[in-house]
């Protein structure tokens, strides 16, 4: 096989030369029909003399660019309907640009037609323009660089393309995960729907199997003589190379997923884990482990809410009750009476209407009783609550079996019954208890252990003393 | 016209006379110099207000930080001085066999040390190691109440700094910069979450040992930030904060209306000025009015009970780094956000016995080592450890060679700065229990493997906080600074 490349001619340098030259009508023309609108207006009108010498600069450029289009056309491997609309609306722009010119110079009866025709040559002008960059770039080249924000506004789809999928790289799917993204980023470009260079399109699987115009080029499991691999690792210079000289390459952990996924022959939807690991890959995988989440934290919620009321927030506040979301963004509120020792159980209805919202909650300190616990119950979302040192005795405390989503509960130095604690049993997802100075029979704390075996009891009263505490080291004077 | 002010008169038109109309333009001429330089300056200023202002106009308000966070708190053990990993936590047995031999010329090439001059001699490990916990981490026999924490902490063997004298290493570890001029951590912290507590500092900081640091002040300074970021020094005995009490003679009503009146002042000031610094005086005003209750108050140990001073081994009245822990944990269940203690005397060069490896070392151990292991289970009994965040470090590490100062051979046994690489310890809030990251050499000279900065220390505590580090910024002559700098990456292998 032969690259069109290896033979260079006179047509082919010519032709490349249109991406460059093509941007000198478009300059022109713009400037042409700003100046022609200008010149309308009477104080203006000096601007006119210009637009002759303008245009024919303009319908000149306008008409290498077609020439030189048409050579590069010639180069093939661009989608042929695309290139076809390209063309014709160029043309048009070259023949527009000269009617333009003729209009300005012959100053007869159709002149008055300048502003409308130079209205349309504006229009074709964007149109050509616009498939043009489609040809070069492809047609997703804007869209993919969306902030966000633009692509909701737009209706856009918003799919994050730069978050990973999985958490664990074993995870991971071999061609959606990690070889997709690849040819993406470095193959697309040229060998799409659009700009098929060597009659090749990668996008699919079935499409890479059914390979170009030189014959197909992966052949399963054998990576070393499949084309899809092999060129990838010739020298620079050779012209066969691929991604071309100059193009962004592919890097090396890359080119090793490659490797391993053509020898495994091209599965699709198959994990990392399911598939034979060398040691060699399992180096490479193990650089592409992604970090773990560092803003996930179990005692949130993952669902959102909706946002609590001010004028809630504002009652508590004014009772020195601290209410502050849990994060910047987030609804969930977390509560602190720090510096409202005086809450008491009557104040507990003030929280009622954060109840959606309400995700962590500390009343230690404060004068609340056990009639405290059935308003906690109605928070059903509660992950931490902590009423350390009060005179809560825990009767209620089966009721916070409501509380299915609680993990961690804080009863230091409170009297809690025997009772109390066993009923915690219910909570399933609690995983830590704090009994320091509560009063609790060890045997309580025995049952409720081997109840819930993973739940930390902590009763603390570690002391440890040691005779060395008292040594003091001095050197002996002999 | 006495005599007196005729002579007074007679040498003041001598001086006008010699004020010529040249001077008086020459004046002019460096007077508005200074003036136009002090208006380029004002970039130097700080920034607007807008850094630090919510709703309620309270630089201590309380704030929600970026994600939903770990730890509310961070108590910071700063051993001043830099104790040696080689006699506490980075066993090496190798070093033992090469124990008063020559050091090696590799290690000494293209190296500056602080004080070693010259061939020194290895000096093997002091103290004798064990394995503890399930983690198997090795703890030294100096430390034999903490060894029971093993698996409560993670260790970091592999810091690195590049600071290799105490003061700008400290104001490295602290700020993040060997400069002055950068707010420390916990001003940082205070900035971005303000105080829980309306009626105490956010920011405390207590000293032991005997000195402050040696970077001084600047190590709990805001930089910066506004002052009211600024670490409150509590102090263990006498007032805890100085010039708090109300002078003899004046009552706390009167005490009331003087601070009521200057604030009124002041807030009129901020209106036409908007100098966020005035608005620093203003909540410094009225935290002083409340500390005066609540200070006396959380800094009291007496009423602690008997065995809570046993574990500690406190002694109320006594400055000491045990009635600092104790107070420690005290401040953290009263909300405060960052605690800073110092503890100095750790600087073992071996010039003296207080200042030896085999001596003075192993006392400062002691002196810690119950109160250190008593502040983590104390805070664990409470439920406090799973929200506050234990840090343990000193400013770099020691040499594995022992020092010979102006190439003598010391008294006692001691070890030089060292920076390449040193332990230090995290537990608490987030923490892996029982984890390790980071490897030294056969002989504990260099870091071999994970590798840890400073800088990744600070991205490290801010993370458990909730903070994003790269996001946590003031802006400060024209760009936005943050603790990092430009470099700090979140320790993930000792996160849980």
């Amino acid at each position: 096989m032969k690259l069109l490349l290896s033979s260079g001619s006179w047509s082919m340098f010519i032709g490349r030369s249109h991406p460059l030259l093509v941007h000198l009508p478009i300059g022109i023309l713009i400037i042409a029909f700003v100046l022609a609108m200008l010149a309308q207006r009477q104080k203006w009108a000096h601007l006119k003399s210009a637009l002759p010498l303008v245009l024919l600069a303009a319908a000149l450029s306008a008409v290498i660019s077609c020439i030189t289009g048409y050579l590069l056309s010639l180069d093939g491997g661009y989608d042929e309907h695309l290139l076809q609309t390209h063309k014709l609306l160029g043309i048009g722009v070259a023949v527009i640009s000269i009617v333009l010119y003729i209009l300005e110079k012959t100053n007869n009866r159709f002149s008055r037609l300048q502003v409308p025709v130079a209205l349309l040559m504006i229009l074709l002008l964007s149109a050509a323009g616009h498939y043009g960059g489609t040809l070069t770039h492809g047609d997703d080249y804007l869209t993919q660089a969306m902030p966000a924000g633009l692509r909701k506004l737009t209706g856009m789809s918003n799919t994050a393309t730069n978050v990973a999928a999985y958490t664990d790289i074993g995870d991971a799917k071999l061609y959606e995960d990690l070889v997709r993204p690849v040819l993406t980023a470095r193959c697309y470009g040229c060998h799409n729907e659009q700009k098929l260079k060597g009659g090749l399109r990668l996008e699919s699987v079935a499409l890479i199997r059914k390979g170009g115009e030189h014959g197909p080029v992966l052949k399963n499991g054998l990576p070393e003589e499949s084309e899809l691999f092999k060129r990838l690792i010739l020298p620079e210079e050779d012209e066969h190379r691929m991604p071309p000289k100059g193009k962004p390459q592919v890097a090396p952990q890359e080119l090793e997923l490659l490797y391993w996924w053509i020898a495994q022959g091209a599965p699709v939807g198959k994990t990392v884990k399911e598939l034979t690991k060398t040691p060699r890959i399992l180096a490479v995988l193990a650089g592409m482990q992604p970090p773990p989440a560092l803003d996930k934290n179990e005692f949130v919620p993952e669902n959102m809410v909706s946002k609590a009321s001010g004028n809630s927030i504002a009652a508590l506040a004014a009772k020195g009750v601290k209410v502050l979301p849990v994060a910047a963004g987030s609804n969930y509120l977390a509560v602190n009476c720090i510096n409202a020792i005086d809450f008491k159980d009557a104040d507990m209805a003030l929280l009622l209407p954060l109840k959606e919202q309400l995700i962590w909650l500390d009343i230690s300190g404060t004068h609340v009783t056990d009639a405290a616990i059935p308003v906690i119950a109605k928070f059903s979302k509660l992950t931490r609550l902590e009423i350390k040192n009060t005179v809560v005795k825990g009767d209620h405390l089966d009721q916070l079996g409501a509380c299915t989503e609680l993990r961690y509960l804080n009863l230091t130095g409170t009297a809690t019954a025997d009772a109390g604690v066993l009923s915690l049993r219910k909570n399933k997802k609690l995983q830590q208890v704090y009994l320091y100075q509560a009063g609790v029979k060890p045997a309580t704390i025995q049952q409720l252990q081997q109840s819930m075996p993973k739940l930390r009891i902590d009763t603390g009263g570690y002391l440890q003393q040691l005779p060395s505490d008292t040594i003091i080291y001095k050197k002996i004077s002999v | 016209m006495s005599m007196h002010e005729r002579l007074i008169r007679e040498a003041n038109e001598e001086t006008l006379r010699y004020l010529t109309r040249r001077h008086f333009l020459l004046d002019c001429v460096t007077g508005l110099g200074a003036a136009a330089l002090g208006a380029f300056l004002t970039g130097c200023g700080s920034s607007s207000g807008k850094n630090i202002l919510d709703a309620s106009g309270n630089p201590m308000a309380p704030r929600a930080p970026h994600f939903a966070a770990r730890a509310k708190s961070v108590i910071y053990l700063h051993m001043a001085g830099a104790p040696s990993q080689l006699e506490l936590f980075d066993y090496k047995p190798e070093l033992q066999k090469l124990h008063n031999q020559l050091c090696p010329p590799s290690f000494l090439e293209g190296k500056k040390f602080a004080f070693i001059r010259g061939v020194p001699k290895m000096l093997g490990p002091q103290a004798v190691f064990q394995q503890h916990g399930e983690s198997r981490a090795w703890i030294s026999d100096h430390l034999p109440h903490f060894a029971t924490m093993a698996d409560e902490v993670s260790f970091l063997k592999a810091v690195q700094t590049d600071q290799f004298n105490h003061g700008p290493a400290q104001l490295l570890m602290q700020t993040g910069s060997a400069r002055l001029g950068r707010p420390s951590i916990g001003s940082w912290v205070t900035y971005g979450l303000g105080s829980e507590n309306s009626n105490l500092p956010g920011f405390v900081v207590l000293t032991s040992g005997g000195k402050t640091p040696d970077a001084g002040k600047s190590v709990w300074g805001s930089g910066f930030l506004p002052s009211v970021y600024q670490g409150v020094q509590c102090r263990t005995q006498g007032e805890p904060v100085l010039y708090l009490t109300d002078p003899d003679g004046m009552n706390r009503d009167l005490r009331k209306q003087s601070i009521d009146a200057i604030n009124e002042i002041n807030k009129q000031e901020y209106q036409s000025f908007g100098d966020p610094e005035t608005l620093s005086r203003i909540s410094q005003y009225e935290l002083a009015y409340k500390m005066q209750i609540s200070v006396p108050d959380v800094m009291n140990i007496n009423n602690e009970p008997a065995y809570i001073h046993e574990m500690y081994g406190t002694q109320p009245g006594k400055e000491s780094f045990a009635n600092n822990c104790l107070l420690a944990r005290k401040l953290v269940e009263k909300g405060v956000r960052f605690v800073q203690l110092y503890d100095w005397g750790w600087d073992c060069h071996g010039t003296d016995e207080a200042l030896s490896i085999d001596y003075g070392f192993r006392n400062k151990c002691r002196e810690i080592d119950r109160p250190i292991t008593a502040l983590l289970q104390d805070l664990k009994q409470r439920g406090l450890l799973d929200e506050t965040l234990v840090v343990w470090g000193g400013e770099f590490g020691r040499t594995p060679m022992q020092e010979n100062r102006d190439g003598k051979e010391m008294p006692f046994m001691g070890r030089d700065h060292h920076v390449e690489a040193f332990t230090m310890w995290m537990a608490g809030a987030g923490i892996k229990k029982g984890g390790s990251w980071g490897e030294t050499d056969e002989i504990g000279y260099a870091a071999v493997k994970g590798k840890v900065a400073i800088n990744d220390i600070h991205a490290t505590i801010l993370q458990q906080l909730g903070f994003d580090h790269e996001k946590l910024t003031y802006d400060f002559q024209g760009r936005p600074f943050r603790l990092t700098d430009v470099g700090g990456k979140v320790i993930t292998p000792i996160l849980s």
